[in-house]
């Protein structure tokens, strides 16, 4: 605004003071600040395909779809890893999402404010909890009750799905998904939340006053106008969901194979660096490893540009309507 | 507010005062205290704490000792975060070189029992090596199998889905039991081999001997390995194991001293000695014995007080284990734990 009509108002000593001190080193700390977050990020990708090298040398591009991971005969291949990475963390953004909106509609359009805000707190608390203590509890109380009661359950119902059929078992990939599910609802609907009290009052008030009802006004304004944000929020659970290494470990059970079914065992790429990288037995399983680190920072990438993308579009289209 | 904070600061501040002094006073007792710091098996910790006090009392050693797993102390020892590793798996090729300079030297004589859980089975269970091997394949999936009732001919065995259970990541019962099973299984050997971790066909993975326990108690009809201590202080029920003179054998103290008899009377190498499936000719030999093994750096500031410690460990120190089911080492096995020993200089 300034470059297009100088302030009459403001005294013209202040335009000529000229260059402080404090405004330099304001300017310099900030800038190297900005630089080296980038310059970390850059070197530390180097870093790591540097160390993979070796391994991307010896096995290529197959790989990532290979499924072998064998460390006796020193044959590794990702698939395995990227497909439960992939399926966890979908099935964790699956369910976290719609509960994610309804948690944070219920605080801020239908809750008493007396009800609101402990429970508002209590959601994200559950944040709070170390992924460890999170993992215990999955090894000792929500694994054997998810193999005793939910799965023998499912089984009951849609066992005619390839994906609830088998033996239930107690650790296993759909353990680490409800896991990944509780992980990330605490972010995506605390984001929510946030962007639902945003949402002009007259904008909803006006949708009420036009004759629509509550859950109309929510569907048809509230929704539609947090929409980008709530898609930024759930990449952004996406990319815990992908990272998350040590609560997926404890049940997951480490399996070695894919299966249709979601009942047993697989392991993710962050938990297989997690579980093996400590005593791994060779240099080409070390190089293995950091190869399934280069792959999970370039899926985490992807994930993080295309919510960019994402959240660009929509603005742009709400401006094309608006305007 | 501000009032809350002098208050705090003040707190803060005698806090401070009292753990210097504190700290200064302990130090001025006990002054030729030495710390060293340990890491890995979790095989050998319960004898480790009972080696602790004692060596403090013997050379005013203070020894502490993580029982993250061998895998995380063969690291732990490579990167010099603690003064000694230990593992229950020999260091591999790669990993003796990147761990420059270090040494293994057996230091105690154990084995791995095979748990099962099975609620109200009426007997001790059976199993054979190759039976053993193909749960863990797959290919025997029921416990009224017809090989394991053969063998089991007092057992009413139910028809429980077998779970094998096994440690995910690196770990030396895991390298124990595979060792194990590539001796007495001709496809494990092909298909999996011998190592810390392998590719696991079949079963379900748990981290640390407590994640096996946890899941075995929790899983019916579930089998795993545990070291024999663990199994012997958590209660846990294990089976006796045919080994090649086809007897049954338990880890006991004689089946594993039986074991360990079958090692040649001179020993050479790197002090990598597998026991496993002794061959015929002890029939009270539990064929799923093992060493487990401290890796020292051999230079260090420390090096003169780890090899008293490590020479106290393989001498004394042997006399601790018993209760523990730890074997004494076998007299061939002390005298190349001692040329081990002497590499270790400052």
């Amino acid at each position: 605004m300034s470059t297009l009509t100088p302030d009459p108002a403001a005294p013209a000593a202040i335009e000529r003071r000229g260059i402080r001190l404090g405004d330099v080193l304001f300017k310099g700390v900030a800038a190297v600040a900005a630089v080296g977050v980038a310059a970390i990020l850059a070197l530390l990708t180097y870093k790591i395909f540097a160390l993979a090298w070796p391994a991307m040398q010896e096995f290529g591009l197959s790989f990532i779809w290979s499924q072998d991971w064998n460390p006796t005969t020193n044959v590794y291949g990702a698939l395995v890893f990227i497909y439960g990475t992939i399926v966890t963390s979908f099935i964790a953004l699956l369910l976290a999402t719609p509960l994610s909106i309804a948690i944070a509609l219920f605080l801020t359009e239908l809750a008493p404010k007396r009800l609101a805000s402990p429970i508002a707190t209590m959601v994200e608390l559950l944040a709070a909890i170390p992924s460890v203590v999170l993992g215990l509890w999955g090894i000792l109380v929500f694994g054997p009750w998810i193999a005793q009661h939910l799965e023998p359950w499912l089984q009951s119902w849609f066992g005619f799905l390839p994906i609830f059929s088998g033996d239930p078992s107690q650790a296993g990939v759909l353990p680490a998904a409800l896991v990944l599910t509780i992980m990330i609802i605490p972010i995506t609907s605390a984001i929510c939340r946030e962007l639902f009290s945003r949402v002009p009052r007259d904008l909803t008030d006006g949708s009420l006053a036009l004759g629509s009802t509550r859950w109309e006004a929510i569907r048809r304004v509230a929704i539609p106008y947090a929409a980008p944000g709530i898609s930024a929020a759930v990449l952004l659970g996406l990319g815990r969901a992908f990272g998350e290494a040590i609560a997926v470990t404890q049940v997951i059970g480490s399996g070695n194979q894919i299966n249709r079914s979601l009942f047993p065992p697989g392991d993710t790429l962050a938990s297989r660096i997690a579980s093996t990288y400590q005593g791994a037995g060779s240099n080409i399983e070390v190089q293995s490893l950091l190869y399934l680190g280069a792959i999970l920072l370039v899926i985490s990438l992807i994930t993080n540009v295309s919510a960019q993308v994402i959240v660009n579009k929509f603005q742009k289209a709400r401006r094309m309507s608006t305007g | 507010m501000k009032r809350v904070l002098t208050l705090m600061l003040v707190v803060a501040s005698v806090a401070a005062i009292a753990v210097t002094a504190g700290g200064a006073t302990a130090a001025s007792a006990k002054k030729q205290d030495t710390n060293l710091s340990g890491a890995g098996s979790s095989f050998v910790f319960p004898l480790v704490s009972k080696w602790i006090p004692a060596l403090g009392s013997a050379y005013g050693y203070n020894v502490s000792y993580a029982p993250t797993g061998s895998g995380a102390g063969i690291a732990a020892v490579t990167a010099r975060t603690v003064d000694f590793g230990a593992s229950d798996a020999p260091l591999t090729a790669d990993q003796a070189a990147a761990c420059k300079g270090c040494v293994q030297v057996p230091w105690a004589l154990s084995a791995t029992s095979i748990a099962y859980n099975l609620p109200g089975l009426n007997c001790i269970l059976r199993l054979t090596g190759p039976i053993l091997a193909d749960m863990y394949l797959g290919n025997v999936t029921v416990w009224d199998d017809s090989r394991i009732k053969q063998i089991n001919p007092k057992c009413t065995l139910p028809s429980t889905k077998i779970t094998p259970v096994y440690r995910s990541g690196n770990s030396g019962t895991s390298y124990n039991v595979t060792d194990y099973l590539s001796a007495v299984s001709p496809t494990w050997k092909s298909k999996l081999g011998v190592g810390q971790s392998v590719a696991w066909p079949a079963g379900v993975g748990a981290s640390g001997s407590s994640g096996v326990a946890a899941t075995l108690k929790k899983t019916e009809g579930a089998i795993g390995y545990v070291d024999v201590a663990y199994a012997l202080a958590n209660k846990i029920r294990f089976a006796s194991i045919q080994n090649a003179s086809g007897k049954f054998a338990t880890p006991g103290l004689r089946g594993i001293d039986a074991a360990a008899a079958s090692l040649p009377k001179k020993l050479t190498g790197d002090g990598a000695f597998s026991i496993v499936n002794p061959p015929k000719g002890n029939p009270l030999a539990y064929p799923i014995s093992t060493f487990t093994y401290v890796i020292v750096p051999t230079s260090s500031s420390k090096a003169a007080d780890l090899r008293k410690m490590v020479y106290w460990a393989v001498t004394r120190g042997q006399t601790f284990g018993a209760p523990l089911l730890f074997q004494k080492l076998p007299l061939q096995v002390q005298a190349f734990a001692f040329k081990q020993i002497k590499q270790i200089n400052s």
